[in-house]
């Protein structure tokens, strides 16, 4: 039974994880920006919905608040700081840079309104019940695993039978014959920031009520999403979910085989052996130099 | 032979000395703080910077010292890295004296180049219990591990809490911790039934809550730095239907845990503390903090307020003889001995610069603190 639970720990946290890394990818599939800024859209997404609930709002204000602030913030972010940098010729290291210090100015800034401490808010829902011996699941975790397949499913359906979503794909193969075309590739840009933002904003609801949700916590975030982005293929959606329920499985079956503090380990193990095994992913095209 | 130039050279710098020493004199003294002011655990660094900037705030009140503190902060982010670069630049760019700093990591990694330089440096936030013999110039105004065990071990022989799983960081105090545990569980007839250690950054707690639940054990001890991961685990504890007992240090008494609903009954160890008191040190501790902060004060707070009164009391000290401030004179100084007018009491230093206590046995019953037992150590 203990094997059990431990694969449905890793599969709840594998699915936050495919979320953060779903997002992550979309973007940098469709613009190529290294949008190291995808953990502060979690944390201003996870705030907006902690306040509205701290204000006695509903849940459903809240997560709709967590979604506008995602999507705002992503757009915002695209809007004032990446597209100035790419208009200018800046090159990839400079918007990284300018992403690594947007995470700066949103932990920063959150600090400074909402203190330090973390936040989180109370919820029966992540209270689990033992639904056989020795077995239990919180009510939180079906509602996690229907989030995570209409939001990804969406987003799926979205890019493959729409001629905005293909044209979405198109911007990540060929910007330049998107414009020949005649699309625009500024708008298929801010759309890959919002539908990527706004995927950050079903975690960042669920990490708040289920660990609690702090200023740092953008960091470690990226780094999930990141290493869920590289694990399925970069650039691929169908990859970044595989990739990031891999590494939750991973992170959380290591605790039934080892010393229970290599389990964060066991997930860049994944990792490691996936840059020197196979570098595109598990979706990613090879490419043949 | 003396030239002409050199004797005008000379002769200036004759006349310039004893205004550029009394320009010396007159500067204010430095005090470092090496706190953790971002990361996870800023909520501490938070706490200590505002009892420090009280405690300077009553310091120039009582017009205790001649000269003002000036504070020169770096942020330790509480780990061994930053405790070690901030304390070099506390100690190479400001040249403090005395360096105020908290966490067992962070002290370990700053003791060394404290002690190089010759400065005091005074813990009132980690419990580590090799704190004890780190430095001569390393000072604990705060009880260490293995006092909170000595006073938690008979609450646990009469809850008849004997088999104990304990959840720990891999840190010098979560090493020392699960030790101190192991070693003094048997003579109640208890055990260590189950040891879980944890990378300091794990977020996500639903596996190890499942082993832990395997083990039966009768409560779970926590042997975490930092109150934002003790949250996350308490937490995901109740969450994933972890029923027994949940028990801390003094890292427990925190305003954001009391608050969690699934801290409720969470049981910690922790100096004693009567914010009601009548003493006139922790009077006008207590007050200054309610107007400022408009709550009670914690006794991680008390600790900072006390560790910065103790430089302004050598101070004075030294000041009355005519001695410098340096950490040499400060540590001899406080060899001489005596007792010091402390919030909480007059309290004085064992040989190897460590407070006696009272420890209590506490718990959070509805967001408040409930005092269980206490006793003398």
């Amino acid at each position: 039974m203990l094997v059990i639970q431990i694969i449905i720990a890793g599969l709840q946290t594998g699915l936050l994880y495919a979320l953060m890394g779903a997002g992550f990818s979309l973007i940098f599939g469709a613009t190529r920006v290294f949008h190291a800024a995808h953990g502060a859209t979690f944390v201003v997404s996870g705030y907006a919905f902690v306040t509205c609930l701290k204000l006695g709002l509903p849940l459903w204000i809240g997560a709709l608040a967590a979604m506008l602030f995602a999507v705002a913030f992503g757009l915002l972010l695209n809007a004032l700081v990446y597209r100035p940098i790419q208009r200018d010729r800046g090159s990839f290291f400079t918007v990284f840079v300018a992403a690594f210090g947007s995470v700066i100015v949103v932990q920063s800034a959150m600090e400074f309104f909402f203190g330090r401490e973390p936040q989180t808010v109370g919820s029966s829902m992540t209270r689990s019940v033992e639904v056989l011996p020795h077995l239990f699941v919180a009510p939180i975790f079906p509602i996690i695993l229907v989030i995570a397949v209409i939001s990804l499913g969406a987003v799926a359906s979205f890019l493959r039978w729409t001629s905005v979503g293909l044209s979405l794909r198109a911007l990540s193969d060929s910007p330049s014959l998107v414009e020949a075309f005649g699309l625009d590739p500024k708008k298929a840009s801010n759309l890959a920031f919002g539908i990527g933002s706004a995927l950050a904003a079903p975690p960042a609801i669920l990490i708040a009520m289920t660990n609690g949700i702090n200023p740092a916590a953008g960091a470690h975030v990226m780094l999930i999403s990141l290493a869920s982005t590289i694990v399925g293929g970069i650039g691929s959606l169908v990859g970044a979910v595989a990739g990031g329920i891999l590494l939750g499985l991973a992170e959380n079956g290591a605790i039934a085989v080892f010393d229970t503090q290599w389990s964060e380990a066991a997930g860049f193990v994944v990792l490691f052996a996936f840059i020197i095994i196979r570098p595109s992913g598990i979706f990613g095209a090879r490419i043949t130099r | 032979m003396i030239t002409r130039r050199g004797f005008v050279v000379g002769a200036a710098a004759a006349v310039a000395a004893p205004a550029v020493i009394a320009r010396a004199a007159d500067a204010p003294y430095a005090l470092g703080t090496l706190y953790p002011m971002s990361g996870l655990n800023a909520e501490f660094g938070d706490m200590y910077a505002k009892a420090t900037s009280l405690a300077v705030e009553h310091i120039a009140e009582e017009k205790l010292i001649r000269w003002p503190i000036e504070v020169r902060s770096q942020d330790s982010q509480a780990t061994p890295q930053g405790g070690a670069v901030g304390m070099s630049r506390l100690v190479n760019v400001d040249q403090a004296p005395y360096v105020l700093l908290g966490f067992t990591g962070v002290s370990k990694a700053a003791a060394p180049i404290g002690e190089r330089s010759k400065t005091v440096m005074v813990n009132g936030g980690g419990v580590g219990p090799d704190l004890a013999n780190l430095s001569p110039y390393f000072w604990n105004v705060i009880p260490l591990a293995n006092q909170e065990i000595s006073a938690l071990v008979p609450y646990l022989a009469a809850q008849r809490l004997l088999k104990v799983a304990v959840v720990f960081v891999d840190d010098p105090l979560g090493q020392g911790m699960l030790a101190e545990l192991q070693k003094r569980l048997p003579t109640i007839g208890g055990e260590v039934v189950g040891s879980y250690s944890i990378p300091p950054t794990a977020r996500q707690f639903g596996a190890i809550a499942a082993r832990i639940r395997d083990v039966k054990a009768d409560a779970v001890y926590f042997a975490i730095t930092g109150g934002g991961l003790l949250m996350q685990l308490i937490k995901q504890m109740r969450d994933n239907g972890v029923d027994q007992p949940l028990i801390t240090y003094s890292v427990g008494n925190l305003p954001s845990l009391a608050s969690l609903p699934e801290a409720n009954g969470l049981v910690f160890t922790g100096q004693s503390a009567d914010w009601s008191s009548s003493y006139p040190a922790t009077k006008r501790f207590v007050d200054g903090w309610r107007s400022k902060h408009g709550s009670d004060p914690t006794i991680y707070a008390q600790n900072y307020y006390n560790g910065t009164r103790l430089f302004a009391l050598l101070v004075r000290e030294l000041e009355r003889t005519g001695a410098g401030v340096t950490g040499e004179a400060l540590l001899e100084q406080r060899r001489r001995g005596g007792k010091f007018d402390f919030s909480g009491g007059e309290v004085s230093f064992d040989e190897n610069g460590l407070i006696t206590s009272r420890i209590q046995v506490s718990r959070f019953t509805s967001g408040r603190v409930e005092v269980l037992r206490a006793g003398d150590l």
